[in-house]
């Protein structure tokens, strides 16, 4: 291309304002003229890089194959120390006192610190509502409250087990329905449970449903998940004498991570070095920080490195898992199997602490309706806090919850109708330029031809609901024309 | 503490190591070979899978101690200085792997089922990494390469590296 | 891991003698594959002092065929009996229940005694040699004592072993040598899962009235240990052989089991369970029987 790009000439607010001295008028300290490219190229739909379809060489291939992959576990440092994390194994309740003293005298144990001994001890990639350690409430049975570096492994767990820990036990709330009452006590009082929400409102749904020939209700679970990465959390942390700490963590988001050590440790983020190497898998369950700053100070304590492995139970316990989600939906259609209106409500089990939760909540509301048509819509959802382990990012980020949902329902009323259930998604699916829920206009839409070519290719006979599965589907009457499935 | 000589990749390598180490970690603290991992520490997922007088097994399951004169082969074993196991190129060539922290167990069970059956069945493969989870991949292209490095192998192909 | 001492037995006897010498002063636990033990001691509070290794006792792995009848070594283990031409050709449904364990790592590992052993109610060796009426064979510090494997297991993790005892061998006896046996287990998942419900089924063929001769079937996963189905027994017996008799057998082998729910089944879910695997049960038997005519 010969067509060099431009870039407008600075224009300073300042430069009118007061009078510039003459270098500033100096010809060489202004920038040239070039222009960017203002036009953006629209592909057409389906229209394919030259990348696609090609087999590309993992670089990492050969490495993972020779097991000389340095996942961060396999890293060891001279003089390095063993931590461990002592968790609460008690949903709810107030600490009363911690006794270090017998696992401190412990040959072996060379650092004990608790939560009391974090600078500043809240964080979280959006509400800072989770402590590093337990401050002085356990809010779910994973929480760490306390931590031990030791010259091993196995002194480090004795000494974890030799920390007394007196709670004042409180009745945990498990059941989000339940923590979505005005009336059940706050997890985090006085804060209240319900700590975000999202309202998606388009056209009249009353309207909607009074047009309808069927309404069809029907509630929806998921339940939580746990990533499981082959490789558990990792990480080791050490200093150097210029008051610099180095981690090397399993951690994914680590420019996020490193904002979060530096205000739970308060030191400026110019001084902590985070090297994250190949990870034994994420899925969105490495997104934020676990023990990080819980090793930084336990090292900055003894002098030596530090490092520290989530178990397999930790991992369950104590690492963020997927959201689990209740799903009401309504929904109105035609006896054509036309959509009229769609109410849908939506409450995210959002755990201890929020983590990625209002992420999961905005994308798991925007997505709920489905790539479907739908003039008159009504999604309201909800994320509480419950005393259990605490709920964030992971692959899908609440668009898989609202899937299973939307694509269930779409079945019951497809049964009920006694229509194809590929046919009543061909009537009600996305076209090119249609409009999504959030007034979106939507380009490169190929549901609909996807659909068709799908079903060609594994068969689909057409046959499905065509022979009165009507009548085996579970069902009551709410009242008038509305089933509940 | 227990006194051991295991012949590790065909070397002869003593440790004094407290009882209750395991074989995975006797492997990878004391004798430096990290290519087989922790991953559950129960034997559940495989990822410490090490071939012990030519049987594969949870290392994580096994005792230093009662590893002792036996032979053991690790990931470290398989390749040479010039020549990579056709296991391993295979993996490579089919893009088996994607973080790679089964990998090395995986392809130790494989090279085991190939070792017993020159030809295997796709439900024996399946069969034979039925101890080896896999959260990345769905197995589809382990599949694959086990079946073409089978076949490499009844070919008498040898590889060369890099 | 918490820390132990390890002694390792050089055969049955140095075994014996080492629990005898150490459960006087110390919580002992007895090591063969590992695959159980370490599992439990891994995260465990409740560890002991000292571990006795007996894996290295050569003529527990023996599998051999005597007048008594076939006897296994304690320490075979699973991967061992799936390739045993002898066990293979006898009780091709202890070749199926091997399989249905684990995995090749932990088949490669564990011994068939030490599945006896650990006992949990849903073992899969179990069933199958409680339908053969298989006795075990038991060593301690005054010899060897013999008793049916149905009075081996006394509840979950519970057996008749003292503390200076060990499980030596299974011995399957004579009269059930070539009797025509199948197994089935079902579970959540096809690999590394822990049985919903066990059955096994086995019986000689009359072939001449077409009837059911000695029956014997093994449940598992659905009472507090291994058992038999003897109302179901009782019913086969002197039965001429038809399907919708098999059909009813399960029902009635349904009623001896007595499950619990758990979050992996309900009760009721895991009667119908026995009910239908009882029949399959017998169903693969009666095929094995037919071909063996």
């Amino acid at each position: 291309m010969d067509k060099k790009p431009k870039v407008a000439e600075k224009v300073s607010p300042a430069e009118t304002v007061f009078q510039e001295p003459s270098i500033l008028r100096d010809s060489t300290v202004i920038a040239p003229l070039v222009e960017y490219p203002i036009e953006v190229v629209v592909p057409k739909a389906r229209q394919q890089t030259p990348a696609v379809g090609q087999r590309a060489t993992r670089l990492d291939g050969r490495l993972h194959g020779l097991g000389q992959t340095g996942y961060i576990d396999d890293l060891k440092f001279q003089g390095m120390l063993f931590a461990k994390i002592k968790r609460a194994g008690v949903a709810s309740a107030r600490i009363k006192s911690i006794d270090t003293k017998e696992a401190e005298a412990m040959p072996g144990v060379m650092a004990v610190i608790t939560g009391k001994d974090i600078p500043c001890n809240a964080f979280g990639p959006s509400l800072k509502d989770q402590p590093v350690l337990a401050h002085e409430r356990v809010f779910h049975a994973g929480d760490g409250v306390a931590a031990v570096a030791a010259v091993t492994e196995q002194i480090a767990l004795e000494a974890c087990e030799k920390i007394k820990v007196d709670y004042e036990v409180f009745t945990p709330v498990l059941d989000p329905l339940e923590s979505l009452k005005l009336e059940t006590p706050g997890v985090h009082a006085p804060s209240a449970n319900i700590y975000q929400k999202k309202f998606i409102k388009k056209g009249d749904i009353e309207k909607g449903f009074a047009a309808s020939d069927h309404i069809v209700e029907g509630q929806f679970r998921t339940q939580m998940v746990e990533h499981v990465p082959l490789e558990p959390h990792a990480t080791i942390a050490m200093w150097d004498a210029n008051g610099r700490v180095t981690i090397y963590s399993t951690l994914g988001r680590i420019t996020l991570g490193r904002a979060d050590i530096a205000s739970t440790l308060g030191i400026p983020i110019s001084r902590i070095r985070i090297v994250a190497t190949i990870v034994g898998g994420n899925f969105g369950g490495k997104n934020e920080i676990t023990t990080e700053p819980v090793l930084a100070l336990l090292s900055k304590k003894t002098g030596r490195p530090v490092k520290s492995t989530f178990t397999r139970p930790d991992e369950f316990i104590a690492s963020t898992t997927r959201h689990p989600l209740i799903m009401d939906y309504k929904t109105g259609v035609t006896r054509d199997g036309r959509i009229q209106a769609r109410k849908i409500r939506l409450v995210l089990d959002g755990g201890a602490y929020c983590s990625w939760s209002e992420t999961t909540l905005s994308k798991a509301c925007i997505l709920s309706a489905g790539p479907y048509n739908i003039e008159n819509l009504y999604a309201e959802a909800y994320v509480v806090y419950t005393n259990k382990t605490m709920t964030g990012a992971m692959r899908g980020f609440g668009a898989p919850q609202v899937c299973f949902a939307y694509e269930s329902h779409m079945d019951d009323i497809a049964t009920l109708l006694n229509m194809d259930p590929l046919d009543i998604r061909l009537v009600n699916a996305f076209n090119e330029g249609s409009i999504s829920p959030t007034g979106q206009k939507l380009q490169s839409v190929v549901v609909k031809e996807s659909l068709l070519r799908a079903a060609e290719r594994f068969g689909w006979n057409g046959k499905g609901n065509t022979n009165g599965g009507a009548k085996l589907l579970p069902k009551e009457n709410v009242n008038g024309n509305t089933v509940r499935v | 503490m227990v006194t051991v000589t295991i012949n590790v990749n065909g070397e002869n390598r003593t440790a004094t190591v407290p009882a209750e180490t395991t074989l995975l970690r006797l492997l990878r603290e004391t004798f430096g070979l990290t290519g087989s991992k922790l991953g559950c520490d129960v034997g559940d997922c495989g990822a410490c899978t090490v071939i012990v007088d030519g049987l594969p097994v949870n290392s994580c399951l096994m005792l230093a101690g009662q590893a002792d004169g036996r032979e053991v082969l690790t990931i470290e074993g398989l390749a040479s200085m010039d020549r990579v196991h056709p296991l391993q190129r295979a993996f490579e060539d089919c893009a088996s792997l994607q973080c790679g922290f089964c990998g090395p167990g995986v392809i130790l069970s494989a090279k085991a089922l190939i070792d017993e059956i020159p030809d295997p069945t796709i439900p024996q493969i399946r069969d034979a990494l039925g101890g080896n989870l896999c959260r990345c991949t769905g197995y589809v292209k382990m599949i694959e390469a086990i079946q073409k490095a089978a076949r490499d192998m009844r070919g008498e192909t040898v590889e060369t590296s890099r | 891991m918490r820390a132990f001492e390890m002694y390792s037995a050089k055969d049955s006897r140095d075994a014996v003698a080492l629990l005898a010498k150490h459960s006087i002063t110390s919580k002992v636990r007895v090591i063969a594959g590992g695959t159980d033990l370490l599992a439990d001691l891994k995260f465990s509070a409740h560890s002991p002092n000292v571990v006795v290794d007996i894996s290295r006792a050569q003529e527990l792995k023996s599998i051999t065929e005597t007048d008594e009848g076939l006897r296994i070594g304690a320490l075979v283990t699973h991967s061992r009996i799936m390739r045993s031409p002898v066990i293979q050709k006898m009780f091709p449904a202890l070749v199926d229940a091997a399989h249905t364990i684990g995995a090749v790592q932990t088949r490669n590992l564990g011994t068939l005694g030490g599945n006896l052993v650990t006992a949990v109610p849903s073992m899969d060796s179990g069933p199958t040699l409680m339908a053969l009426e298989a006795e075990v064979s038991i060593e301690g510090p005054d010899g060897r004592r013999q008793l049916p494997l149905s009075e081996f297991f006394l509840g979950p993790r519970k057996t008749v072993l003292k503390v200076d005892e060990i499980l030596a061998e299974i011995i399957i006896p004579r009269r059930n040598i070539g009797k025509p046996t199948h197994f089935l287990k079902f579970g959540l998942r096809k690999g590394q899962a822990l049985a919903l419900v066990n059955a096994a089924a086995s019986f000689w063929v009359d072939w001449e009235k077409h009837t059911f001769v000695a029956p014997r079937i093994g449940l598992g996963a659905v009472a507090p240990k291994v058992i038999r189905a003897p109302q179901a027994e009782a019913f086969l017996e002197g039965r001429k052989i038809t399907p919708d008799v098999m059909a009813e057998a399960g029902l009635v082998a349904a009623n001896d089991a007595k499950p619990i729910s758990d979050f992996r089944a309900s009760a009721g879910y895991r009667k119908n369970l026995v009910a239908v695997l009882t029949k399959r049960a017998l169903e693969g038997a009666y095929a094995l029987a037919k071909t063996r005519r």
